[in-house]
């Protein structure tokens, strides 16, 4: 069993065709494809290319996985243009990309497709692994190996799981934490609890790298549920057009 | 110095008069409040007043915030759907019952305050609805603590009181990266402590009496204050007042009205 | 008459005793009996919701191979009683023992009553009744006749969060004092449990019925709630139960999750997960 984890597309049609490309190049037949989110954006060369990209998640060709779907933060944006959320008018995105950005957004996404972004996943529990775009603490956190240690201990805990995979940060890294010790004492109005040594197990946070944010690479992960096995793949295409390039180079990365 | 730091209150204006004369008592210099001074209770405007005329700082917490901007809490921030329907219930009777002034006050409650090492907060400093309960897991109680730069963290928001203290704490971080070669680092982290200051108003330890916390600056010493009050005539005025009769119940027994969250580090996106 | 079987000995046991004494659970230790046919009537269930009576559908949906009869079908089959047949007659306490239409037959008559009441020396209106004492809960007989109120709530699925504080509450006596609590609840992961409660007897007791899981749409199967007390304020307590019921919408939503999960339990069965080590000292 290989699962292949990738994030952030965020309408680049190109490089998620090259990330294709690449897995039925493997030599290890890939199980699963998981997509955590950020499948829109404005990395599409035309227009069209954040419906496209859906299209192409909705409707795999013959033989091709059917991708699991989980909303990220450029899916939440949606949401919040199209009053399908708490919050409207999508402030996050007016902050984070203009005025401009709002309105390429709001053409380029339909109300269709946005409700089918609606209804895909929160985040994936399989085995000892969550699957997610930014954490359990929301879809815009960004966990990265600079986080405070601390912080990363706590998005852990709350995973409720041994390997956190998450795509915010667009990185790929992978963050081994091992909670060694803390004692704690609590006195409630029944007087002191006994103290407890609380010790965990290594357990890590995996950046699942971005397919579409830069463009001309391509990142994303490998990973064996049997065998722990982790690997990052960065695949290079051509950046101008998104015909399939003759000479797409693709190099893998195995952390130890 | 002495600091009394007292939390939801949530209308008990008996409850405060007797919390706030045991104060005097134990000649704390000054008093804070972690929120909810409304909602259940049949007093909420006499409440606010007192907090205010006694110029007591206050954060808001998740009820005075509902007061504010209209009940946008999602049903998932309630334990059980009976909860949500009594919690309409004492939201639409407090929603009419309130003085538009009070609102306003209610308005300008900050969401932390700090004083020096010390921070007070109504549920964390992530969410007035998460509950930080002394079972929580130790590092994640810790985290909430560093999240504020501060030694001491005061909440409320359980209803029951405690001091959790956290020592003697070490993680380790390996990273590896494609762009760097693999890097290991240790923390420790020096001793931290929650401080959980009950309710005044609708205690939930199994009997009737209003808790808070005295807390010593020097000493850096906690004590768990239980007081008792006539608390026959908060539910005499909880029916009187044409609140659901089960809140003067519950009240009685030292049973909240609002039971806790299946998940109560749950924090919900809406 | 006719035979009632070959040995000669009655095949007919009425039981009686205070509510909460444990009648049903009495008789339920002769109810796997496969050797004769099993019959069991609770009489004067009376009121228009004799149908949900807690009694009756506890013994037919836990032994269902034991004929549930009502008051109509009584007479018929206690005259004609197939050979061998064993009938378990549930005498309620609202019931004047004197004046039971069944003390002319020829048949056992058990009264379970407190232990302290069980010795011959004692005297009680079960000693003059019965030919034979049971002790059973050590629970106070009330002195005064208490009240009886019976809920209707088939198709009803609860909430079970909400479900959990309305039996403290019901139990704690939020709704004036109870001796005894009975009941049959659908959940909405498709099972119905049997909930047990004697006011003297600690805590409440939560018995999962072995039934066929109902996820598609609202039950059909009968459950309800018995409460016996006094001054019982009865609209109070419909309005939390009514409060603690789900909603149409969320009943689906539920369903279809366990559904879904039922389906994937079964088949990730062979999987084997990694647990996560843990130690707290």
């Amino acid at each position: 069993m290989q699962w292949a984890i990738l994030s952030g597309i965020e309408g680049n049609l190109a490089a998620y065709e090259a990330v294709l490309k690449d897995l039925r190049q493997l030599r290890q037949l890939v199980t699963e494809l998981y997509v955590l989110g950020d499948v829109v954006g404005l990395q599409g060369k035309t227009e069209g290319d954040n419906e496209a990209v859906i299209r192409r998640l909705r409707f795999p060709g013959a033989g091709e996985l059917k991708p699991q779907v989980c909303v990220g933060w450029w899916e939440e944006q949606c949401f919040s243009l199209h009053g399908m959320s708490g919050l409207p008018d999508a402030p996050e995105l007016m902050a984070a990309v203009g005025g401009d950005g709002v309105k390429a957004m709001w053409e380029s996404v339909s109300r269709k497709s946005v409700q089918w972004l609606r209804s895909q996943h929160f985040g994936f529990h399989e085995f000892d692994c969550l699957l997610i775009h930014g954490s359990m603490a929301g879809y815009a956190d960004e966990l990265t190996p600079e986080t405070p240690a601390i912080e990363l201990c706590d998005r852990l805990i709350r995973a409720d799981a041994n390997h956190l995979f998450c795509g915010r940060s667009g990185r790929t890294f992978e963050c081994w934490v091992t909670p060694a010790q803390l004692h704690s004492t609590v006195t409630t109005l029944d007087g002191p609890q006994p103290t407890q040594d609380q010790s965990k197990s290594p357990r890590r946070i995996i950046g699942v790298g971005s397919v579409g944010r830069n463009p001309g690479e391509a990142t994303y992960t490998l990973y064996s549920p049997g065998s722990n096995q982790l690997s990052f793949r960065s695949v290079n295409y051509k950046k101008a057009n998104y015909r399939p390039a003759k000479r797409e180079k693709a190099k893998g990365f195995i952390p130890r | 110095m002495k600091l009394a730091v007292i939390s939801c209150i949530h209308g008990n204006i008996e409850a405060l008069d007797a919390v706030l004369a045991d104060i005097d008592t134990q000649k704390a210099e000054e008093i804070y409040c972690l929120g909810d001074l409304v909602g259940y209770g049949p007093y909420p405007n006499e409440v606010v007043e007192k907090i205010r005329s006694r110029g007591i700082p206050s954060c808001q917490g998740c009820w005075d915030e509902d007061i504010v901007d209209g009940l946008n809490a999602c049903e998932c921030s309630y334990p059980s759907q009976l909860a949500e329907y009594r919690g309409h219930l004492a939201h639409e009777w407090t929603d009419k019952e309130i003085h538009p002034e009070v609102r306003e006050y209610l308005a300008t409650l900050p969401i932390t305050l700090k004083k020096d090492n010390l921070c007070f907060v109504h549920g964390s400093p992530n969410s007035q609805h998460e509950y930080l309960l002394p079972s929580m897991d130790g590092f994640a109680a810790l985290e909430r603590v560093l999240a504020t730069d501060a030694d001491v963290l005061f909440c409320g928001h359980t209803h029951v009181p405690y001091e959790r203290k956290l020592e003697n704490a070490a993680l380790s971080v390996k990273v590896n990266a494609v762009e760097s070669s693999e890097t290991e680092q240790q923390f420790q982290v020096p001793l931290k402590r929650i401080i959980n200051a009950g309710s005044v108003g609708e205690p939930r330890h199994g009997r009737p009496n209003a808790t808070y916390i005295i807390y010593d600056t020097d000493a850096a010493q906690v004590t768990l204050r239980e007081v008792e009050y006539d608390y026959e005539k908060t539910c005499q005025a909880i029916i009187d007042k044409g609140l659901p009769p089960i809140f003067a119940w519950r009240l009685a027994k030292g049973m909240e009205f609002a039971e806790l969250a299946d998940d109560p580090t749950h924090v919900c996106e809406r | 008459m006719s035979d009632l079987n070959p040995l000669g000995t009655p095949g007919i046991t009425l039981v009686a005793g205070p509510p909460g004494i444990g009648k049903t659970t009495w008789i339920s230790q002769f109810l796997s009996d496969s050797n004769h046919p099993l019959f069991y009537l609770c009489p004067g269930a009376g009121t228009e919701t004799s149908t949900e009576a807690i009694d009756r559908l506890r013994v037919g949906y836990c032994f269902p191979q034991v004929t549930v009869i009502d008051d109509s079908q009584a007479a018929d089959l206690l005259m004609n009683l197939p050979n061998q047949a064993q009938v378990y007659i549930e005498v309620g306490f609202h019931l004047d023992l004197a004046a039971l239409p069944f003390n002319e037959l020829p048949c056992r008559k058990v009264a379970i009553v407190p232990p302290e009441l069980a010795q011959l020396t004692a005297q009680s209106e079960w000693h003059s009744w019965a030919n034979e004492l049971v002790a059973g809960n050590n629970i106070q007989a009330p002195n005064n006749i208490p009240e009886f109120r019976r809920m209707a709530l088939t198709g009803q699925v609860f909430d079970p969060p909400s479900l959990e504080v309305l039996l403290t509450e019901i139990t704690g006596g939020a709704y004036g004092p109870v001796i005894r609590l009975k009941g049959i609840f659908e959940l909405p992961d498709g099972q119905a449990f049997y909930i047990d409660f004697v006011e003297g007897l600690e805590g409440i007791e939560y018995t999962e019925l072995k039934l066929v899981r109902s996820l598609k749409g609202r039950p059909t199967r009968l459950s309800g709630l018995e409460v016996v007390g006094h001054s019982l304020q009865q609209t109070a307590m419909a309005e939390t139960l009514q409060a603690s019921c789900l909603s149409d919408e969320l009943l689906t939503q539920y369903q279809r999750q366990y559904r879904q999960h039922y389906k994937a339990a079964q088949s990730t069965d062979d999987k084997t997960t990694n647990q996560t080590e843990e130690s707290v000292a």
